[in-house]
């Protein structure tokens, strides 16, 4: 389901630093409807008794299972940070598949997971594995943790802070669903 | 009532809306009570049930759609894929030959499957191969389903008996079945061939870039734990040598090379080496946009149309732009859905309207090279063939 359309213009800079991104979303997906969901989702993981783990989310034949739909979305959300900052003018990123999630309780308000995700880059063909320490609370920003192993250059460490949300992309993201 | 929104009956206000799902043995009473009352409604959901089914994931071996029958709509590994051929051809063998091409690194046999239809007229030939890259699950899947369909409907459908008339259709379902099988019990997300490479270190030629078309030049590695290293040299690879010397073999008869990949949404043309566009480029994009607008107007997904070096990114020794420099006319490489929302890895539910929407693509093309090169019946002498033809009217 479309949430909204997002108009961006990106700007590569000479140096080796994150592409300037600026961009304009419209929505049209129901604000209401998106944060109630996320809150029900928010809701659901703070009931849980026992942390949330996963491993290989779509599966082989593509099938995500409902209930881990909102884990998945929040994953996508997080990995685009990693992909903004690995971008450049001739290297792009796609999620390929969600290797594994593992939940952390925390005693605060935020739920925390920890994912290793594999980003498909381009054109080198390449899977790229990267370890994700995702922080969330609904309504603010997310905040992303990366490390991904590369080699032959080194693992690449960063990190981010962006809004999220489980049941819809955010104007800063630009993700396209 | 099973209310949907809001959840609880003291929740619902006035000149709000309120949604609910109604059983399917009530509907029309629900809807008729509804119009006595004067409330407008709408129906959001025609049949919940079938929304639940979809979005369940399947235990693969569960349902078969047709009883005793191939579910065309899940993903098969290669045990079964090798089953299909035999069955296809036991099941079709007035129209189809299963055929050796050569064997894998791994020692497996590479089998194509011929579709053509008896007559005493010399037939013209187009190439459909498909899992030249193993992660790539929904070209095998299309190769399989393209089978079944002409299979089907060749004796019902007025286009597809005309270019069998004068079309022989040679399938590879899968052109990579070493990295295949691997992608299937090692790691879903592997691309290249199985062979050993640097004593055994490192494995896998990327298939499409070991064709002898600008080999190496650009948009390739040379080292071997790249996704796309492209070999030891052109053709270095079993898989690669097994097709090209087939295609050179046959190429005055072959009219058009189609090539199946995911993903992307695009139909290629050549050339990936160089942004020098090919001789008969005008022809190749109209018709590619043609086949394009033939498969958005199915469900409305959308495909961008150009050479590789130009929409996509430089590469060289790839099969397609191989089958044109030998002198194929109409080459073509299929980028298959999606767009990157679930990439290689895309959903079953997915195969039956990617294949459907594909197969108007393809036989759009198909039915151009037939039309073009058989109008009206006759046989067109073409640079290539030799001796008399013999003007046929139907």
């Amino acid at each position: 389901e479309d949430a909204g359309n997002c108009l961006a213009t990106v700007l590569y800079p000479k140096k080796k630093s994150r592409p300037v991104v600026s961009i304009k979303c419209s929505h049209t997906k129901d604000q209401k409807e998106i944060q109630e969901e996320d809150n029900r989702f928010y809701q659901r993981i703070r009931h849980q008794s026992k942390p949330i783990t996963a491993n290989n989310i779509p599966d082989s034949y593509g099938n995500i299972e409902p209930a881990l739909e909102p884990v998945w979305a929040l994953a996508v959300a997080g990995s685009s940070s990693i992909m903004w900052e690995k971008s450049t003018e001739s290297l792009s990123y796609f999620l390929a598949q969600v290797k594994s999630v593992r939940q952390w309780i925390r005693k605060d308000d935020f739920v925390e997971f920890d994912y290793t995700v594999l980003l498909h880059e381009m054109p080198t063909q390449e899977i790229i594995s990267c370890h994700m320490r995702l922080t969330w609370l609904p309504g603010r920003p997310l905040k992303v943790k990366h490390f991904c192993a590369s080699e032959g250059h080194g693992a690449q460490e960063g990190s981010g802070a962006e809004s999220g949300s489980a049941a819809a992309p955010s104007a800063e993201e630009g993700a396209s669903f | 009532l099973d209310l949907w929104k809001p959840l609880l009956p003291e929740d619902i206000r006035a000149g709000e809306d309120l949604h609910i799902r109604v059983p399917a043995s009530l509907v029309q009473e629900v809807k008729d009570s509804l119009d006595q009352h004067v409330i407008s409604y709408r129906v959001l959901i025609a049949d919940v049930q079938k929304l639940v089914d979809q979005s369940m994931p399947r235990e693969r071996s569960s349902h078969r759609q047709v009883s005793g029958g191939y579910v065309y709509t899940e993903y098969h590994p290669m045990e079964e894929i090798y089953q299909w051929m035999t069955q296809i051809q036991k099941n079709n063998s007035e129209l189809v030959t299963q055929h050796f091409l050569g064997k894998t690194f791994e020692n497996r046999t590479m089998y194509y499957l011929q579709i053509s239809q008896p007559s005493n007229k010399t037939k013209k030939i187009i190439w459909m191969d498909c899992g030249i890259h193993a992660r790539e699950w929904i070209s095998p899947a299309f190769c399989q389903w393209f089978v079944k369909e002409i299979l089907q409907n060749y004796k019902t459908d007025p286009k597809i008996s005309r270019f069998l008339q004068n079309l022989d259709l040679y399938v590879l379902p899968v052109l990579n079945i070493d990295g295949y099988i691997y992608s299937w019990e090692e790691d879903r997300l592997w691309r290249k061939s199985r062979s050993p490479y640097e004593n055994g270190t490192c494995y896998g030629t990327d298939l499409n870039r070991n064709f002898n078309s600008s080999w190496g030049s650009v948009g390739v590695s040379f080292n071997c734990s790249s996704d796309i290293f492209c070999g030891s040299g052109p053709e270095s690879e079993p898989e690669t040598r097994a097709v090209a010397q087939f295609i050179k073999s046959k190429k005055s008869d072959i009219l058009c090379y189609l090539t199946i990949h995911s993903y992307g949404q695009l139909i290629l043309t050549p050339y990936g080496s160089t942004t020098k566009p090919p001789s008969n480029n005008e022809e190749l994009m109209q018709v590619a946009k043609e086949a394009a607008a033939a498969l958005t107007g199915k469900y409305g997904t959308s495909y961008r149309v150009g050479s590789t070096a130009l929409i996509l990114y430089s590469n060289s020794g790839s099969s397609r732009d191989w089958a044109h420099t030998i002198g194929i006319p109409l080459s073509y490489t299929f980028e298959l859905r999606d767009t990157g929302t679930h990439g290689f890895v895309l959903p079953a539910n997915q195969i039956q309207p990617t294949c459907e929407e594909t197969m108007l693509a393809v036989t759009t093309i198909i039915d151009y090279v037939d039309k073009k090169y058989f109008p009206n019946g006759q046989v067109v002498l073409t640079s290539s063939s030799l001796g008399l033809s013999l003007c046929l009217s139907i």
